[in-house]
């Protein structure tokens, strides 16, 4: 009946934005006043001097580096899942020796206080 | 592996989650006794009327972008999730497809607080980019772990590989680990800091109207399927005794969201600045230790 | 219609309530909040999901630039209500909703856009002005915003010398995104009435963002009135000036410290009054505190002890309800762990800078605080039935000495710039609630013998 794994995926994508475009549109039906309301943003009553978006401070940004090396290292754990017994323990081996070098960076890292920021 | 659902579960997948949603909504607003007693439907309602509410030079579409993202990506989410033995596509790397639409909330959220032009709402979206970085690796390793035992990354797979023993029982770091980042990426619970009243709902703080109905019950919705997903991953899917599958399935996946929904009024909201290095230096390792030890046992088998 | 009616009657049944609290206007506060608990209003933490605007406490004869500005931010259907005294608070409320449900507040949508509109383009002829001067427009607005505030701490003079402005203010059309304001040298770009935050050096020696954020006064879990104008860089504080919202001076003592004053004005006030007086005022700060670390579940407990607290009930009973909240605040390590480091002040430095209260004897950082405040909750809910009266020599109030040259909540204004200064911005918001200044001390009238410290 189902020409593909997909084609569910699909249908129910459009399904979901039709539910909200239709929430929406319920919305805009009932609400009590259709004109949008337009104010200022909110930090408890009076007007900031500046628009909010900023340039953030990023203080975690030692902490994305070591997180793209680990999400890289994912990319090559998910398929090597399915070989774990059909290559034998070099596959474990290699795998564990890749993990645990990620992991000494990460006790570097920690060392020179990347997890810590306050 | 069993055979494909019909197509008319792709219409009863979206209802069953809003339906599971609303009831642990309410379930959290009843164990809140009065305080915040703010009743889902009748939440949603009051929202639903409001006039639409833009802030000044605020990114309209960016904003609804993030909004809709967010149930969009638990709805799609679930398609993997099995009720019994049946999910409404058992795509073959059906872990990874989940992983994949889960991480999509990070850039609904952060979309989200971008949006408003709000000071407030930006600290919330920030936060949860930071929350992300904390709780990502813990859990994916976690998943890859459940898939390293079955090994396949089909989710059928993985409860069928669970006939006998749970994964829960023989992997329970990976299964904690699972937990604590359900909670994280649904920003839900002890990690809701990017909604957190604080900064007056955060991500969520300049949403009203429809936007906010779709944002919070996008984060129910999430909070609903990670926790559900847990069942599969690790409690042994539909098997069980006596009772047919769909039922084990559904008995799990609540008593989990009930633990989940006590265990938050245990515990303070936990502020990612002390959490990553949590994450990182404890549970990161004890992941990789308890994928190899998995992946012995695999070996060996 | 007829369905649509119906729809709007049935959802603003139960209206979300932003609550603008006033400051000398605890007593009402507390009774405004049990009385929501009650009837199950939820409480909104901002104007976007609001439906009613509850004002708690007296208005002052100026103009209160904060209430109308959180008024217009509210969305309709909407309605506005102040209760000004404890009497008439259901009444209020009542009133409140019955505007919802009858849409009295609806045609005045439109005049309330009309408002915000004149604000815009008051900012437009800035922007439109051949020399745009942006010093000159920034004072301006500056000005505009401390209408109906007061600067208690000279530190925000420092504020206006910030970032090296360019020569030129780049124009973007007011309907551009903001976003483009951000690249390249564009700092001082106006859009939409407003300039993008200009540049300056951060705590780690990075040039970046400054962004100019006033917070309060009407924030969830918030001393009633204060304001903090922050310097921010992404979310970490760099700076902090503290102001107070002005409020009508009253004859009325301000509520937690009542019974202290009341004796040292030569009154006989029991002791077991002023016991139950502290335990509910700690209480309560420790409900805020909670509230405010994302445990609303104790948080909750807090505040329900503290209304039975002053509802009077007997002491016995008391403590058996404040114990096993205490212990469970006491044991809980992940508390501990998210607190401890937080905001530390040693008591020389509190000492010097006139601190007396709970603050003074923590020694330490925000949890050493609350734990201060479980110790004297345990300690005054035993003693809430205690005979004899209060002497004159017994001062000391939950925030500290009531007789000093400086009010007690004076000294924990006075620490909190050096404090917030680096921290982010849910340690600011711990940092604040630990210390929990009372801005009711401000608005009482001094008496002949001694005054509260003047600014």
């Amino acid at each position: 009946m189902q020409t593909s794994d997909w084609q569910p995926v699909f249908i129910l994508l459009v399904l979901v934005l039709a539910a909200i475009a239709l929430l929406h549109a319920v919305a805009i039906a009932v609400c009590a006043v259709r004109e949008p309301l337009r104010t200022g943003p909110f930090s408890g009553g009076l007007e900031p001097r500046e628009h909010p978006l900023s340039r953030f401070h990023v203080r975690w940004y030692p902490v994305t580096m070591v997180f793209l090396a680990f999400d890289m290292e994912m990319l090559f754990m998910y398929p090597w899942t399915k070989v774990v017994s059909e290559v034998g323990p070099s596959a474990v081996i290699e795998m564990f020796l890749f993990l645990g070098v990620l992991l000494a960076g990460v006790g570097y890292a920690w060392r020179e206080g990347a997890f810590r920021w306050s | 592996m069993t055979d494909p659902a019909p197509l008319w579960a792709v219409l009863a997948l979206p209802a069953v989650l809003a339906g599971a949603a609303w009831a642990v909504a309410s379930f959290d607003a009843v164990l809140g006794a009065g305080a915040r007693a703010a009743w889902p439907g009748r939440e949603a309602l009051r929202l639903l009327v409001q006039q639409p509410r833009r802030t000044r030079a605020a990114d309209v579409p960016l904003t609804r972008l993030g909004s809709t993202l967010l149930p969009v990506a638990a709805v799609l989410a679930a398609v993997v999730l099995p009720l019994g033995f049946r999910s409404v596509s058992d795509l073959p790397e059906g872990i990874v497809w989940f992983n994949a639409m889960e991480a999509l909330a990070w850039a609904a959220v952060w979309l989200t607080g971008w949006g408003p032009n709000s000071t407030l709402s930006l600290i919330g979206g920030y936060r949860f980019l930071a929350q992300g970085l904390a709780y990502e690796l813990p859990h994916m390793l976690a998943i890859t772990t459940a898939a390293l035992g079955a090994e396949s990354l089909r989710v059928g797979d993985v409860v069928d590989a669970q006939a006998g023993l749970w994964f829960a029982v023989w992997m329970p770091a990976a299964f904690g680990i699972y937990l604590l980042s359900a909670l994280a990426m649904s920003f839900w619970g002890p990690f809701d800091q990017p909604a957190g009243r604080d900064v007056a709902g955060g991500a969520a703080a300049e949403l009203s109207g429809v936007d906010r109905i779709v944002f919070l019950s996008g984060r129910w919705l999430l909070f609903v399927v990670a926790a559900a997903f847990s069942v599969p991953l690790f409690l042994g899917g539909g098997h069980g005794p006596l009772l047919p599958g769909w039922a084990w399935t559904l008995l799990k996946t609540a008593v989990v969201l009930a633990f989940l929904v006590w265990a938050r009024r245990r515990i303070p909201t936990v502020r990612m600045e002390r959490y990553v290095e949590l994450a990182w230096v404890v549970l990161t390792p004890l992941a990789v230790a308890q994928a190899l030890v998995v992946a012995v046992v695999v070996l060996n088998r | 219609m007829e369905l649509k009616s119906r729809l709007l009657r049935a959802a603003t049944a139960r209206p979300g309530v932003l609550l603008a609290v006033r400051p000398g206007a605890t007593r009402e506060r507390l009774f405004v909040e049990a009385e929501l608990v009650r009837r199950g209003w939820p409480c909104a933490a901002g104007p976007a999901s609001a439906n009613l605007l509850v004002c708690v406490g007296e208005a002052t004869t100026a103009e209160d630039d904060w209430a109308e500005r959180l008024w217009l931010g509210i969305p309709a259907p909407k309605a506005r209500v102040t209760a000004s005294a404890v009497e008439r608070a259901v009444e209020a409320l009542d009133r409140g909703r019955a505007d919802l449900l009858s849409g009295a507040h609806q045609h005045h949508v439109g005049r309330h856009e009309q408002t915000d509109g004149d604000l815009h383009r008051g900012h437009h002829e800035h922007q439109e002005s051949p020399d745009p001067a942006p010093e000159s427009g920034r004072h301006t607005h500056d000005d505009h915003n401390s209408h109906g505030s007061e600067h208690t701490n000279g530190s925000s003079a420092g504020a206006h010398q910030h970032g090296a402005h360019e020569g030129h203010a780049s124009h973007e059309g007011h309907n551009g995104h903001a976003a483009h304001g951000m690249h390249g040298d564009h700092d001082m770009g106006v859009v939409a009435g407003l300039p993008m935050a200009a540049r300056a050096d951060d705590r780690d020696g990075l040039r970046l963002d400054r962004l100019h954020v006033p917070l309060g006064p009407v924030l969830a879990d918030w001393p009633a009135g204060l304001v903090l104008r922050l310097e921010l860089q992404g979310d970490v504080v760099q700076q902090a000036a503290v102001e107070r919202i002005a409020a009508p001076i009253t004859a009325r003592p301000p509520f937690w410290n009542e019974p202290w004053l009341r004796a040292s004005a030569g009154e006989r006030v029991a002791r077991g009054d002023a016991a139950r007086r502290l335990c509910a005022a700690h209480l309560d700060s420790l409900g805020r505190f909670l509230a405010v670390a994302g445990w609303d579940d104790a948080a909750a407990e807090a505040r329900h002890v503290r209304d039975r607290a002053l509802a009077g009930v007997a002491a016995t009973e008391l403590t058996s309800s404040v114990v096993p909240l205490i212990r469970r605040i006491r044991r809980s390590r992940t508390l501990r762990w998210l607190t401890a480091g937080l905001g530390v002040l040693p008591s020389e430095h509190a000492h010097h800078l006139g601190v007396t209260g709970p603050a003074l004897v923590a020694d330490g950082d925000v949890h050493g605080r609350v734990l201060v405040w479980l110790d004297q909750i345990e300690r005054s809910a035993g003693d809430c039935d205690a005979p004899g009266t209060l002497g004159a020599a017994d001062v000391t109030g939950p925030r500290g000495r009531t007789d000093g040259a400086n009010l007690p909540s004076q000294a924990l204004l006075d620490v909190l710039p050096g404090l917030l200064e680096g921290a982010e911005f849910a340690c600011a918001r711990l940092i604040v609630a630990s210390l929990d200044p009372d801005l009711d001390e401000f608005t009482w009238a001094a008496p002949p013998v001694r005054g509260p410290a003047d600014d």
